[in-house]
């Protein structure tokens, strides 16, 4: 892994080379900063081919838009070159995907299917407790938004635990006559706040979004800040990739693809429910 | 006086005289225009910042340059900083983190800024706006009078709202595009 990263080295050098000014002692630090993906903007335009090394935009109308050889030297650079859970030969069979002659795959903004995981952190109870934030592009009759999708808050999961159905699947119910007793036996359910699901309908999820603004607007959550952000990429069909920052010296940093896996189907949903926390 | 040349500029650059509209495409002429106007108004901020962090600005003179400064945000607009030790963000209004600059405690400071930036597409927002974000980087570093020395370079993504507008000039009506700064973001970098 380590030696491919030194092949890829001199791609990053040149990007970086071409516009490298000394400030001082600062040469090397302007190189890497040249070979870093500064944005998730930046991710796209050069996962797309719609950059020039100096980063310099191109336009449908350039002749380089696209380029497949522009591409090729671009994608590798993309991945996090020191996980090596991220395979060669997985890493290689992507790219040959998305750059293929005849059916070429692009990544793009307004493209759906990617979400935004934002680790932030809320006091609750008087301690600060990390809440995840998934967050979806919507588009709006006039340009687009981020909007909060789903939540993740380990107090209310742990509140909305399954119950143990060992214990309560056959006795915790409202008997079928109850309302001939105007459901004056209702009380018993509250008496058991563990149970309380079993009274709820077979297919009932508990909401977090909702519970979330509910407390917020009730004083109980109060955001502090925000900690960490990755993205979670379905665009190229098949394919999952996950999208992170990496802030560390060397020339392999910026918006990185920090996890890369090969799906079907069925496993985009299982993925889904795992990023969800579900 | 510096508002006034922005908007002579994109006159001259576009030439407009329709009608305001929210949706007006941004072709990439006209990108390139609103880009070079938008990093106008950054290097007047990156002169800005070095101004107020000198130690040779008299006080009252970095004051008015903080004022000057504020004048390139919108309102309520916020630094974000983050330090390698800590990924959480602090949040600062733009104005106190331009005071506390003013009063950093070193004898010297110089800060220098690299000759590379990264903007992004122009996107549309629901409020006809458009939004971008500038990525730039800075070096500080600052000397105590016992010889310690402070270094960091920090990547500064700023967010940049660009405004279809109109005024009235010779009772014709006249459209241009405005440019104001946003909330910055503010990363350490690895040294």
């Amino acid at each position: 892994m380590k030696l491919h990263f030194f092949l890829l080295l001199p791609v990053c050098i040149a990007m970086a080379d071409l516009h490298a000014q000394s400030i001082g002692e600062g040469i090397e630090d302007e190189r890497a900063l040249y070979a870093e993906t500064k944005q998730v903007n930046q991710f796209l335009r050069r996962f797309n081919g719609e950059e020039n090394v100096q980063g310099e935009r191109y336009y449908p109308e350039d002749r380089q838009y696209h380029n497949r050889r522009l591409r090729k030297k671009y994608l590798p650079i993309l991945f996090n070159l020191e996980n090596d859970i991220l395979t060669q030969e997985l890493k290689e069979e992507f790219i040959d995907l998305v750059t293929d002659r005849k059916d070429p795959k692009y990544l793009a903004f307004h493209g759906g299917d990617w979400i935004a995981e934002l680790k932030t952190l809320f006091t609750h109870k008087g301690q600060d407790k990390e809440m995840t934030l998934f967050l979806k592009l919507q588009e709006e009759k006039v340009g687009s938004k981020w909007i909060i999708d789903h939540i993740y808050f380990e107090p209310f999961t742990r509140a909305f635990n399954p119950p143990d159905t060992n214990i309560f699947n056959d006795k915790e119910f409202l008997h079928p006559l109850s309302h001939e007793v105007g459901f004056m036996n209702i009380f018993r359910l509250f008496n058991k706040p563990d149970s309380l699901e079993y009274y709820a309908a077979k297919n009932y999820t508990p909401d977090y979004l909702t519970l979330f603004l509910y407390e917020i607007k009730k004083g109980n959550l109060k955001f502090k800040t925000v900690a960490g952000l990755k993205f979670h990429f379905f665009q190229i069909d098949d394919w999952y990739f996950e999208l992170s920052y990496f802030n560390r010296s060397g020339y392999n940093t910026g918006w990185l693809i920090s996890n890369l896996m090969k799906i079907g189907p069925e496993d985009k949903k299982i993925l889904m429910k795992y990023i969800y926390h579900e | 006086m510096k508002r006034i040349s922005y908007i002579l500029m994109l006159f001259i650059g576009f030439g407009l005289t329709q009608t305001l509209s929210a949706q007006d495409e941004i072709t990439p002429e006209r990108k390139r225009a609103i880009d070079s106007l938008a990093m106008e108004k950054i290097r007047d901020l990156g002169k800005y910042i070095s101004i107020i962090g000198s130690k040779e600005t008299p006080f009252s003179e970095a004051k008015r340059v903080i004022d000057r400064t504020l004048e390139l945000f919108v309102d309520d607009a916020q630094m974000g900083v983050s330090s390698l030790s800590r990924e959480e963000i602090k949040y600062y209004p733009v104005r106190e983190y331009l005071e506390r600059l003013m009063l950093l405690n070193y004898d010297n400071v110089t800060i220098q800024w690299f000759n590379i930036q990264y903007i992004s597409d122009l996107e549309l927002q629901p409020d006809g706006k458009y939004v971008g974000v500038i990525t730039i980087y800075q070096r500080f570093e600052g000397t105590s009078d016992d010889g310690l020395v402070y270094k960091d370079t920090t990547k500064k993504d700023i967010t940049v709202y660009v405004e279809r507008k109109e005024t009235q000039i010779g009772g014709k009506l006249i459209g241009f595009w405005d440019v104001l700064l946003g909330d910055v973001r503010v990363i350490e970098t690895m040294k």
